[in-house]
């Protein structure tokens, strides 16, 4: 924001600050993006392009099937992380105990993700021998395998890890809300339901999504839970890190590196996009309408 | 369609706790259907409260509300033969006018052409005709509430719930908007239950007012009765200027339309025993009394001392030009002070000096006892 007083100089210092942070901080993401569509990959002393290791990344069954695990992890992730975030959001603002739903809500940001994961480990394992404790005991077989590593526990991980985010998110986008709408709503005869989606859902719509793309990043992000929590799958982000460990970085390392550097830009990109768009036409359609309105 | 019952709202011993804090105690009125209805008193005295528990927001903790003789206790708003017109903030952001007034009409699942019909009547009655396509941000503050009261009215419902709609307007626009909120009351003929603070928003529209403070119910009555008999002291000192005397019975005459006389410590003044009906004094009981402070007249020196007028002494202070009116403030013995208020006129005699010894009357009629 600007005014009269403010100095040229000052202001284009300060925009050329935040544009140099944000450059420098992108910078090796974009390198690797560079060398990935390099035939002869980092280090060469000549640059020819190519997208022959995209191919052969996506020709990988291993590493097309990681992808696909990653994408189900994400999308069960987004199916419940989402929610339960709009509905903790929903109770801060109701309830007096504000301090306690954000401590609790927040509260997994602080566990470093090791002590996580390896907790829940621990806490999967010893739960899976209860059940089958009581399983045996009373003959009931179905209940043997509940807690086994596998895909539940990576998404209780991946839920744990996300569920801040989303809270936060949609609780943002949530606080310029006005709870009398709701009111107002239920005084037309919409039902609880009726008043939620049809008043302050479409308000609240920009941060569900941003929270529903949250995730799916996150997911993506995300290695050492899964790697403890995933059981006989693996993820996108296990194979990158797993062959980083073994072999170093490889040309289908970068490759696949700038498949999640790329996604993730997208759609981060066409969110900010969407709404600097939709933002500036809404603008423009209220500057149209509003030079007639007299005030009464 | 079966006749309805005359009452139309019948609150019946209504509480509400939140927790220790007793927000509203053991109310009871009732309202007639087509009666403008006014809930008047101090912020936080538990008007808002008693509205939302009519129009099922919260529930009572003790109590019943009763529409059309219907228990409603137990369901929720869109159950209720109610609609509310909030303070401010209830417009629909993100639909345009009409889509804002077609809303309730639409969760009917009403024809579309009949919708459009009720939706553009309803704007002409509300004056916003030609305003269909407008955003709620593209709308003032006075065309924004009659976009709720449009919503609200559409729906014809019975009982039209207010919550002090006109609060966030300038005193220009609230001043109009009372007296179209009265012409569209009378013209749609329902019962509207309207919460104010202002006194002056409640006098020009209402049938009958509630006086509400600290939780409870104080008076209710016609706004000629609240304002020119007030029956409790609170209503008194909160409507209207009236200046307030204390003192102790000294006498009570046995003979019916007798005076009771009050001892004010500097002097002996009479009350007509008919505006002390229904209280309940004996000798040495200590009372107010209260004085509108336009029935307080500054006494000539000389002036006639009768029956039908009672004086005390006092010490000039000042005069305050009020516009339309004059304020002459007055020191009684007892320190208190009182103001007399006139009519401006050009031609107004010169008042008292200051410091300068006066007498104050008034007719003895214009008194109103108050038990302490």
């Amino acid at each position: 924001m600007r005014d009269d007083y403010t100095s040229e100089l000052g202001h284009g210092l300060k925009w050329a600050y935040l544009l140099g942070i944000v450059g420098a901080l992108l910078a090796p993401v974009f390198y690797v993006i560079y060398i990935s569509f390099n035939e002869f990959g980092f280090g060469a002393r000549i640059y020819v392009f190519t997208v022959d290791w995209y191919r052969v990344v996506l020709g990988d069954k291993m590493l097309v099937a990681s992808l696909e695990w990653t994408i189900y992890l994400a999308l069960a992730a987004v199916a419940t992380a989402v929610p339960m975030g709009l509905l903790s959001a929903k109770l801060y603002k109701k309830t007096r105990y504000k301090v306690a739903i954000v401590t609790l809500m927040l509260a997994p940001l602080f566990v470093p993700a090791d002590i996580m994961a390896s907790s829940l480990l621990v806490f999967f394992r010893h739960l899976n021998g209860i059940f089958e404790l009581i399983g045996e005991a009373l003959g009931w077989a179905w209940l043997t395998h509940w807690f086994e590593l596998g895909f539940f526990t990576a998404l209780v991980g991946q839920i744990l890890y996300t569920l801040p985010y989303a809270f936060v998110v949609i609780l943002i986008t949530m606080s310029r809300y006005h709870p009398q709408q709701t009111e107002a709503a239920r005084s037309c005869g919409a039902t609880a339901w009726q008043a939620f989606w049809h008043v302050e859902f479409p308000q609240i719509r920009a941060g569900v999504f941003s929270a529903c793309a949250f995730v799916v990043i996150l997911s993506f992000n995300e290695a050492t839970r899964t790697a403890l929590l995933k059981g006989g799958f693996d993820t996108f982000s296990n194979v990158l890190v797993s062959q980083m460990l073994n072999v170093g970085m490889s040309e289908e390392s970068y490759a696949m590196a700038g498949i999640m550097s790329i996604g993730a830009m997208t759609v981060i990109g066409s969110i900010l996009i969407y709404t600097l768009v939709r933002s500036e036409r809404l603008e423009r359609e209220a500057r149209a309408k509003a030079e007639p309105v007299m005030s009464t | 369609m079966s006749a309805q019952p005359d009452t139309a709202v019948e609150v019946d011993g209504l509480s509400k706790n939140y927790g220790p804090v007793a927000a509203l105690s053991s109310v009871s009125f009732s309202i007639e259907s087509g009666q403008y209805f006014v809930l008047l008193g101090p912020s936080g005295g538990g008007k808002t409260t008693l509205l939302r528990l009519i129009g099922g927001f919260i529930r009572p903790s003790r109590g019943r509300v009763l529409l059309h003789g219907r228990d409603v206790g137990d369901e929720p708003p869109n159950r209720r033969p109610t609609s509310m017109v909030f303070q401010s903030y209830a417009l629909f952001p993100h639909m345009s006018v009409e889509r804002n007034v077609a809303y309730g009409l639409k969760l009917r699942k009403m024809a579309a052409p009949e919708i459009g019909r009720r939706v553009a009547r309803m704007l002409e009655l509300v004056g916003l005709a030609g305003y269909e396509a407008r955003m709620p941000h593209e709308l003032s503050g006075g065309q924004q509430q009659r976009v709720q009261l449009a919503r609200s009215l559409v729906l014809e419902s019975d009982i039209l719930l207010l919550d002090e709609p006109l609060a966030s307007l300038d005193a220009k626009l609230r001043k109009d908007m009372c007296l179209e909120l009265k012409h569209i009351q009378e013209k749609v003929g329902i019962t509207f239950i309207h919460v104010t603070h202002n006194q002056e928003e409640a006098m020009t529209i209402a049938d009958r007012i509630a006086i509400i403070a600290d939780g409870r119910l104080v008076e209710e009555g016609t706004a000629r009765d609240v304002y020119e008999r007030p029956r409790r002291r609170f209503t008194a000192e909160f409507i209207g200027d009236n200046n307030l005397l204390h003192g102790t019975v000294s006498a009570i005459a046995a003979e019916p339309g007798g005076r009771v006389k009050v001892d004010l410590g500097y002097a002996e003044v009479a009350v007509d025993a008919t505006v002390a009906e229904g209280t309940d004094v004996a000798a040495g009981d200590a009372v107010s009394l209260s004085v509108r402070s336009e029935l307080v007249e500054l006494v000539a020196p000389g002036g006639a001392e009768d029956g039908a007028r009672q004086t005390v002494p006092a010490t000039y202070l000042e005069e305050v030009y009020l516009g339309l009116t004059t304020s002459h403030l007055v020191r009684l013995p007892d320190g208190s002070e009182v103001a007399v208020r006139r009519i401006s006129e050009g031609g107004d005699a010169a008042p008292p000096a200051p410091g300068q010894e006066v007498r104050i009357g008034w007719k003895t009629p214009s008194a109103r006892l108050h038990v302490e």
